[in-house]
């Protein structure tokens, strides 16, 4: 142990030394765990900073063993400090350890019923993992559903709006598209919501998940708040398992789709009346309930296309309220928002629709679909890359020869029927 | 030769008359260069003919007023290497015809002589043209008539440059599709407008090394600076500003489209593929064509 100590101390000078240290852990590896009881005086003497490979080798092994409360909160601080002080570079070439220990970090300070402790060392774990900002680590779940616990939305929306290509693990990304849902429907921003729902929805999955299915769910329901429909078809690019599956799944939320789209609302809800329990049991029944209330954006919206100017006693018969000032409070709020653009004339209760305003031509208006033409540049380079890179997989190769037609075009050659690689 | 030209004439040229010539000094050598055993042939009476260099002849026309003399046109003559003369009935057939087209035109010939320098020298802005006139001059004190260099300047009328213009961009010979016209169209606005860059950069790189006192000041110079830069902005109002703004927007809003569309297509094809490969349960349309 001591030996193993003094090298580590060592050997964490340059990188070459730091390479030869990994191998020489990787092989003390098993005697570190069967002597995990023992090893927190040696940690003492490793300084995190210098020496992080060695500390998280260690710390590994000293984690492994079951945790009481009492030794939780220390080992919390440890890690914590640990995490805030590494060296990215080091931690990087043993990521299956960081995750490890940051894993069992979640479960500590779950167990101390603090979640709020685990989000800024999270946060910090995520960073020096990532390779890149485009680097989706397995970490990012678990950073999110401490944020979910501890009510920390702000701080899983920064991470939420970076743009991902590289993902480790499947069940990473359902979980992070899913917890990402959450918290966007938690700060009201139905858009991000529903993007990230639609990623878990949509992602490749040979076999039906838990995690779909819940997020299909809230799908459903966040559609109809944003959108006032539902398109009740998957895109092609969702996996035929997900579009066989997952609405037979779903049926009480289908059907609720299906009577907001006929636009009663005293329909709508005497339904969710009916359905309330299954609605509550998968913890829905908020949104179900903004969802009803959104029916009345809905029909609002539907009279700016019909007529030009209303009464408010007028809108609240259509939309079927209870009064003028109710109307005039829904029409006031969906200015604010910017879903309708419209005046009210307090005066005689008369509300005039107006069309949008934007004229697209400020410079301001350029700067943003100039940026905008940009992000695109870069997606579709990478759009690119991508697809020569699917041309070339041979899985596509092998199953495209198979389709092909028996004559080339020009020639009436024999064309090959498959590609032997 | 002399120095500059003392006596007094102005001289302007069109641009017609330049790209006459070198018009016909291209096609001279490119015909002598599809023909080179013919060329061989012709080094006789140690004339030097000089095979990559074929001088070419021409007679250029115009109106003198004055002491300002305009040069409006060129023609060629027929040069003739053996016997080293020009030949004197196609002068004088070419001269009819131009006198009975424009004729108030002269035919300027003694006292100027105009010189192309074919070899392109990338680097010099100007024009490798120069004119030079004949003049008394007395030299070793034997008065002798000999060509003296003077400055001149381009002159042209708009519809001149139109069809200037229009020959020296050469335009693919098919018309080509919209798409190779726009690209032609843009290319040359793109090299217009790197030409202007750099030559606003000359400038302000001269004014700030005049700034720095790495350069002496030259208030003439300055002058013109100032005055140039008084006459932008071309247009200012706000109407304009509001019209420009909003056909910026258009183009942009075109070009955002036409990303998106190239990105959508790439996308599908994409998607096309990954199903093939790994939907275990894709559809199949039957015998679909291979792209």
């Amino acid at each position: 142990m001591e030996g193993l100590v003094t090298q580590i101390q060592g050997l964490s000078g340059t990188d070459s030394d730091v390479l030869s240290l990994q191998n020489l852990l990787k092989q003390a590896d098993d005697s570190l765990h069967a002597e995990s009881t023992r090893l927190l005086p040696f940690l003492d003497q490793l300084d995190p900073a210098k020496h992080s490979l060695g500390y998280l080798y260690f710390l590994e092994a000293f984690t492994a063993g079951p945790v009481t409360n009492e030794h939780a909160s220390s080992s919390v601080l440890m890690i914590a400090r640990f995490i805030s002080s590494c060296v990215a570079e080091q931690i990087r070439l043993a990521p299956d350890k960081f995750i490890s220990v940051c894993k069992r970090f979640k479960d500590q300070v779950l167990l101390l019923e603090e979640p709020l402790r685990g989000v800024a060392p999270m946060l910090t774990a995520i960073r020096k993992l990532q390779s890149s900002s485009e680097h989706l680590t397995a970490l990012h779940p678990e950073f999110l559903l401490l944020c979910l616990l501890s009510k920390c939305y702000k701080t899983g929306l920064s991470i939420l709006e970076e743009d991902i290509f590289e993902v480790d693990q499947p069940r990473d990304l359902f979980l992070f598209c899913y917890y990402g849902g959450m918290i966007s429907i938690g700060h009201k921003r139905f858009r991000k919501a529903l993007e990230l729902l639609h990623n878990v929805v949509t992602a490749p999955m040979p076999t039906i998940n838990a995690i779909a299915v819940e997020a299909f769910k809230k799908y459903i329901l966040v559609s109809l708040i944003h959108n006032g429909q539902f398109p009740t078809n998957l895109p092609k690019y969702a996996s035929s398992v997900a579009q066989r599956n997952l609405k037979n799944l779903c049926q009480p939320y289908i059907e609720l789709a299906n009577s907001y789209s006929n636009g009663k609302i005293a329909d709508l809800e005497t339904y969710v009346e009916a359905n309330k329990d299954k609605f509550e049991s998968d913890n829905n029944l908020g949104l179900v309930k903004q969802a009803v209330s959104s029916m009345y954006k809905r029909n609002i919206q539907r009279l700016t296309q019909t007529y030009l100017t209303l009464s408010l006693q007028d809108i609240a018969n259509r939309v079927q309220l209870n009064s003028p000032k109710e109307a005039e409070m829904h029409v006031l709020q969906m200015i604010k928002d910017g879903e309708i653009y419209a005046t009210i004339n307090q005066k005689d209760g008369m509300v005039r629709f107006l069309e949008d305003p934007e004229q697209y031509k400020t410079c301001e208006m350029i700067e943003r679909i100039d940026s905008s033409i940009q992000r695109l540049m870069t997606v579709s380079k990478k759009l690119n890359v991508m697809d020569e890179l699917m041309s070339c997989d041979p899985l596509y190769l092998a199953k495209a020869g198979r389709e092909r037609q028996r004559f080339d075009f020009d020639d009436f050659d024999n064309v090959p029927q498959r590609y032997n690689i | 030769m002399a120095s500059s030209s003392s006596s007094g004439l102005t001289f302007k040229l069109h641009p017609l008359v330049i790209v006459n010539i070198s018009d016909h000094y291209t096609r001279v050598k490119s015909q002598m260069n599809s023909h080179p055993l013919t060329s061989t042939s012709t080094t006789v009476n140690g004339v030097e003919h000089q095979q990559q260099a074929p001088r070419v002849y021409g007679c250029v026309i115009g109106i003198q007023s004055g002491r300002t003399v305009e040069i409006f046109n060129s023609f060629e003559l027929l040069y003739d290497p053996s016997t080293n003369s020009l030949d004197r009935t196609f002068l004088e057939k070419k001269q009819e015809l131009y006198k009975k087209v424009f004729p108030h035109f002269y035919i300027l010939g003694c006292p100027l002589y105009v010189l192309l320098n074919p070899t392109i020298n990338p680097a010099q802005k100007d024009l490798p043209v120069t004119i030079y006139e004949s003049e008394l001059h007395i030299i070793d004190g034997i008065p002798q008539l000999i060509f003296v260099r003077s400055s001149y300047t381009i002159e042209t009328v708009e519809a001149e440059r139109i069809s200037v213009d229009h020959v020296a961009h050469l335009k693919p010979s098919d018309g080509g599709s919209a798409a190779t016209q726009l690209a032609a169209h843009l290319t040359s606005i793109h090299s217009a407008i790197k030409m202007l860059n750099s030559r606003i950069r000359v400038l302000h790189h001269y004014l700030v090394g005049m700034q720095k006192g790495d350069i002496p000041c030259e208030n003439s110079l300055l002058r013109q600076v100032s005055s140039l830069l008084r006459r932008l902005p071309a247009i200012e109002s706000e109407k304009f500003q509001d019209d420009f703004l909003m056909e910026y927007n258009d183009t942009l809003l075109i070009s955002y489209l036409a990303m998106f569309t190239n990105c959508s297509s790439t996308m599908n094809e994409l998607v096309d593929k990954f199903n093939t490969a790994y939907d275990r349960h894709s559809r199949r349309g039957g015998r679909t064509a291979f792209i």
